[in-house]
């Protein structure tokens, strides 16, 4: 009793003080070990990051290495055979072999692609009541796709176009007399050349009308991009203004028949330069054929 | 400026509606800029007619300039009046690279020479659409600038849409056309409304139309098609069957703005159970009109109130172009229509 | 008329309690009369009048022997808004010169009110009552009575014939006779009332029968079964005159909604029609099966065509050369020679739509 009297007294409330202070201690220590743990793991994790950061870098490089290598294979195939079997061993074995398995890949989607194409390459879905087929001709210019058309063929014992979204300016009548009754892919691949390069000439004026914007101006055109005017000015000081007709009387062509270079000064069109622009412009898109007469400075 | 003319650009200046009188004299360019400032739009119009009239006075404008005024106000607003649509066949080889400067020497020549006293006027409009206005008059009178006939083109393309053209003067306008086109003939289409653009749509096919997709999208990425509470909604798969037959048949989003389509019907009365049976056709004339009728027509389709599939009668209007038939009971099977096949 | 059918036509007795209330708010002193006379003694009466299911076939008839040709010329070709008119009370077709009278200094009064009356530079109405004798079929119709409004001008030179504003008319032809018996005798039955002119006039002049003759005035439609009945009516009547065509107009309730007009080339309308007649032997009375043969008949001819449902939407006009008439209460009566039957058919729908 005396004890716990003297506990009462004084020793147990100190002794409790003490208790606390060392638990409080312990779990601050405590405490610190589990930040110390979870950093470990943070980092550990930045660290696996890291890693699949610096393999996926390795592999990059490594099919970019190959890549490289590949179009030098090709190149020094092209240049002579005989060296490319000298070149090709040892370490580089494995690299090669993956490189023709690439190769291969290339060609057989390339090949599926062709193929694809030489079918028809459209899009064919029967009609609800089973009688006829929907065809849509996809249109692309310079690999960027552009309009899609459509027709529902009618396959009777007299095959008939009973619906369609082409506009009247391309002949589709003229078209079907020739190719419908006798060959259906003759007719589709007709009409789908007569689309592409309607779209063809039609992207060429408005890439015209983009990208030399402030150089050539688009004087004349109508519906069907066949006959184009387009003005231009002499990069020479006195920047005489030129007219450009681009004719194209093939209409199942995207490129001119006929280009027309007139000026104010008459002896103009009969320069070397201007020759040679002309016989460009029969050859090469007309977006691109103006960028390149303006990049030698012809034009302004 | 002779008395003629006074009057003309009173009557057209009559016919422009206030609200947009501003907008139409600033397109035309015969005033400066200072008079046209000059003019206070906010008068009354007989009021603004006259300060109108004594600067054209003083600028020394005569008929020719008052007719473009008017040729700016009917460009601006179409849908005044029918529009009527021929279209020209059997083209020739120049037909394709006619350009719009030797077609317009070429038209007028070619009906000055048919009939004097008339004034030709052509303008090509942004859309590559040439605009001709054609006064008449005759041999023994002027122009009659208050009631031209209006003619829209697009070279290359078969289609001529005409407006205020009298029995009178259409052999005028078609000798003069087809030449000019380097086309052999002009054909109607029977196809007519009021809104221009509408029928320019239809027929260069520059509304969108609905095929087949080999994935169709889901019902609910369409837009949903408003119930009619006396009708019950059927099983969803026919609700969305009917919709994609709707949108085929007449196509999708805006569609082009007609009002009418007339059938004359010449076919045999053959009702199950019903007398009368006989073998003259029974005739009648079958007329629908909407504010717009495709959109109309669509939506009885959709909504059941017609049956589906939709009957040929009915699509041909937007696949063949055209708002007026004669159906007879020629060959076999049901109704036969007269018309193009494409 | 033929004997009526009383069961078979549901419209009636689905609406008849509710006329009945309806007519508390409207004709104090008729449901008064209606009480002790009617409703106490005869109740049957209440429902007398039926929609038919056959009608007699109608006859042309030569109106200009019996019937002022004058007075005939004023309803035929004018358009006419209809209305119904429950019986006016005690209205004397000997006053028709005083009522002249009263009727024009109503109105110079109700203009000097201020209300709205487009009345421009005229001084003052002049109206005209008339009886149009011969009209009536039955001896218990009450003859037509036709009213003129002239306007009389400030300016007006003397002599000069004044300008008819506003004309109308109040008529009875072939009445239900059981309903018409029953009346009792201070009251007159001209149910059908037909309006040309003004309608801020046609309002005054309701507003005056209304409070001297204790009546009740409402629109009447004419609903798609009457226009059926019309289209057959008027269709019968080929063989004799030529109707030139026969015009049916839909409304079908699409977005924006679809007007469908049918029309048909009068004879081979009047074959279908008369073959209807024949395959049902010849009577002289027209059932209304006939009719709605004739009308599906050609709705599914129209079907086979374009496929739609006309009869999701509704018949709005029916029209011939011989005369029109719109479900709204428009009519136009072309010909003398049928007016008779159109009127019976119209009277009838007013006595219909009364509220007894």
């Amino acid at each position: 009793m005396e004890d716990a009297r003297e506990c009462l007294g004084e020793g147990v409330l100190k002794h409790l003080n003490v208790l606390e202070v060392e638990a409080l201690a312990l779990s601050g220590r405590q405490q610190l070990c589990l930040q110390q743990q979870s950093r470990v793991d943070d980092l550990r994790i930045m660290v696996e990051k890291l890693r699949a950061h610096r393999d996926m870098l390795k592999a990059r490089a490594k099919t970019n290495m190959s890549l490289q290598h590949l179009k030098a294979v090709a190149d020094q195939r092209n240049v002579d055979c005989n060296e490319d079997d000298i070149n090709a061993g040892g370490s580089s074995r494995t690299a090669q072999s993956q490189l023709s398995f690439l190769v291969a890949r290339r060609t057989q989607v390339k090949d599926l692609l062709q193929a694809h194409h030489f079918i028809g390459g459209y899009d064919v879905t029967e009609t609800g009541r089973g009688k006829g087929v929907y065809i849509s001709i996809a249109t692309a210019f310079e690999g960027l796709y552009l309009e899609t058309y459509n027709l529902e063929l009618d396959l009777g014992h007299v095959v008939q176009i009973c619906r369609h979204n082409i506009p009247p300016f391309i002949p589709l009548e003229k078209l079907a007399q020739v190719h419908l009754q006798t060959d259906l892919m003759d007719f589709l691949s007709a009409l789908s050349d007569h689309l592409n390069a309607f779209a063809g000439r039609r992207q060429q004026v408005c890439l015209i009308q983009e990208v030399l914007l402030g150089s050539v101006e688009v004087m004349e055109s109508n519906v069907l991009f066949n006959t184009i005017v387009l003005m231009c000015k002499d990069a020479g000081e006195n920047g005489r203004a030129i007219l450009c007709t681009l004719e194209y009387s093939d209409l199942s062509r995207y490129l001119p028949t006929k280009v027309t270079i007139e000026s104010e000064d008459q002896d103009l069109p009969s320069t070397p330069w201007w020759k040679e622009s002309q016989s460009l412009l029969l050859c090469t898109p007309a977006h691109k054929a103006f960028q390149a007469l303006k990049m030698k400075g012809l034009i302004a | 400026m002779d008395d003629s003319a006074k009057q003309v650009l009173r009557k057209i200046i009559r016919r422009i509606p206030s609200n947009k009188l501003q907008n139409i004299l600033s397109k035309w360019e015969h005033l400066s800029k200072k008079q046209f400032r000059s003019l206070e739009f906010t008068q009354a119009k007989w009021l603004l007619c006259d300060n109108l009239l004594s600067l054209c006075e003083e600028n020394d404008l005569s008929m020719k300039h008052v007719t473009e005024l008017e040729m700016i106000y009917r460009i601006e607003n179409p849908a005044q009046g029918s529009w009527n649509v021929c279209q020209l066949i059997d083209p020739s080889e120049e037909a394709v690279t006619v350009d719009s400067l030797t077609f317009k020497d070429s038209f007028k020549a070619h009906l000055k020479h048919l009939i004097s006293h008339v004034s030709v006027k052509m303008k090509k409009h942004e859309d590559n659409a040439i605009w001709i206005r054609i006064a008449w008059g005759d041999n023994f009178t002027q122009p009659n600038h208050l009631n031209p006939t209006y003619v829209v083109h697009h070279l290359q393309t078969p289609y001529v849409f005409v407006s205020g053209l009298t029995a009178k003067h259409k052999p005028f306008l078609h000798q003069a056309l087809i030449p000019s086109t380097h086309y052999g003939g002009l054909k109607d289409v029977h196809l007519s409304g009021r809104c221009l653009t509408a029928l320019r749509d239809l027929l260069m096919r520059q509304y969108k139309q609905a095929f087949p997709v080999k994935h169709p999208r889901l019902l609910q990425e369409k837009s949903p098609v408003p119930s009619h509470p006396n009708i019950e909604t059927e099983h969803a798969k026919h609700t969305e069957k009917r919709l994609q037959m709707a949108a085929e048949a007449f196509g999708e989003g805006i569609l082009p703005k007609l009002e009418t389509a007339v059938y004359k019907l010449e076919t045999r009365f053959r009702e199950n159970g019903m007398p009368g049976r006989r073998e003259e056709p029974f005739r009648g004339v079958v007329k629908f009109s909407s504010s717009n009728l495709l959109e109309s027509l669509k939506n009885c389709v959709s909504s059941g109130m017609a049956s589906a599939p939709v009957t040929p009668l009915l699509s041909s209007i937007t696949q063949k172009g055209r708002n007026y038939f004669v159906i007879t009971d020629k060959g076999p099977g049901v109704s036969h229509t007269q018309g193009r096949k494409i | 008329m033929e004997a009526r059918v009383s069961a078979i036509t549901t419209p009636r007795n689905e609406t008849a309690p509710h006329r009945r209330t309806k007519s508390y708010g409207f004709s104090r002193r008729s449901l008064g009369v209606e009480l002790t006379s009617h409703f106490g003694c005869t109740p049957g009466q209440l429902t007398a009048v039926r929609i038919p299911t056959s009608r007699g076939i109608p006859k042309p008839r030569n109106l200009t022997e019996q019937v002022d040709p004058e007075h005939v010329a004023l309803i035929v070709k004018k358009e006419w808004k209809l209305s119904y008119v429950t019986p006016l009370y005690q209205f004397r077709h000997t006053q028709l010169q005083s009522y002249s009278k009263q009727l024009a200094s109503f109105l110079v009064a109700e203009k000097q009110q201020g209300v709205a009356v487009e009345v421009g530079q005229e001084l003052g109405f002049k109206v005209v009552f008339t009886a149009a004798l011969g009209l009536a079929e039955t001896e218990d119709d009450a003859e037509t009575v036709l009213i003129q409004i002239q306007s009389k001008s400030a300016f007006a030179a003397e002599g000069e014939t004044a300008k008819v504003v506003w004309s109308g008319w109040l008529s009875c032809v072939s009445g239900d006779v059981e309903y018409l018996k029953a009346l009792p005798p201070d009251f007159t039955c001209l149910p059908l009332f037909g309006t040309s002119g003004a309608e801020s006039l046609t309002t005054l002049v309701m507003s005056w029968f209304e409070r001297t003759f204790d009546c009740y005035f409402g629109p009447l439609g004419i609903n798609s079964t009457n226009l059926e009945w019309l289209a057959a009516l008027w269709t019968g009547c080929h063989s004799d005159t030529n109707i030139r065509y026969l015009k049916l107009a839909w409304t079908v309730p699409a977005q924006p909604p679809l007007d469908v007009s049918y029309t048909v080339h009068p004879q081979d309308a009047w074959e279908l029609w008369d073959s209807i007649r024949q395959e049902s032997g010849l009577r002289d009375t027209v059932d209304i099966e006939e009719v709605n043969c004739f009308i599906r008949g050609l709705e599914s001819h129209f079907f086979r065509h374009f496929r739609i449902y006309l009869s999701a939407g509704t018949l709005t006009k029916v029209a011939t050369s011989l005369g029109s008439a719109h479900k709204d209460g428009k009519i136009r009566i072309a010909s003398s020679d049928m007016m008779t039957s159109v009127l019976a058919l119209l009277t009838e729908c007013a006595l219909l739509k009364m509220p007894i």
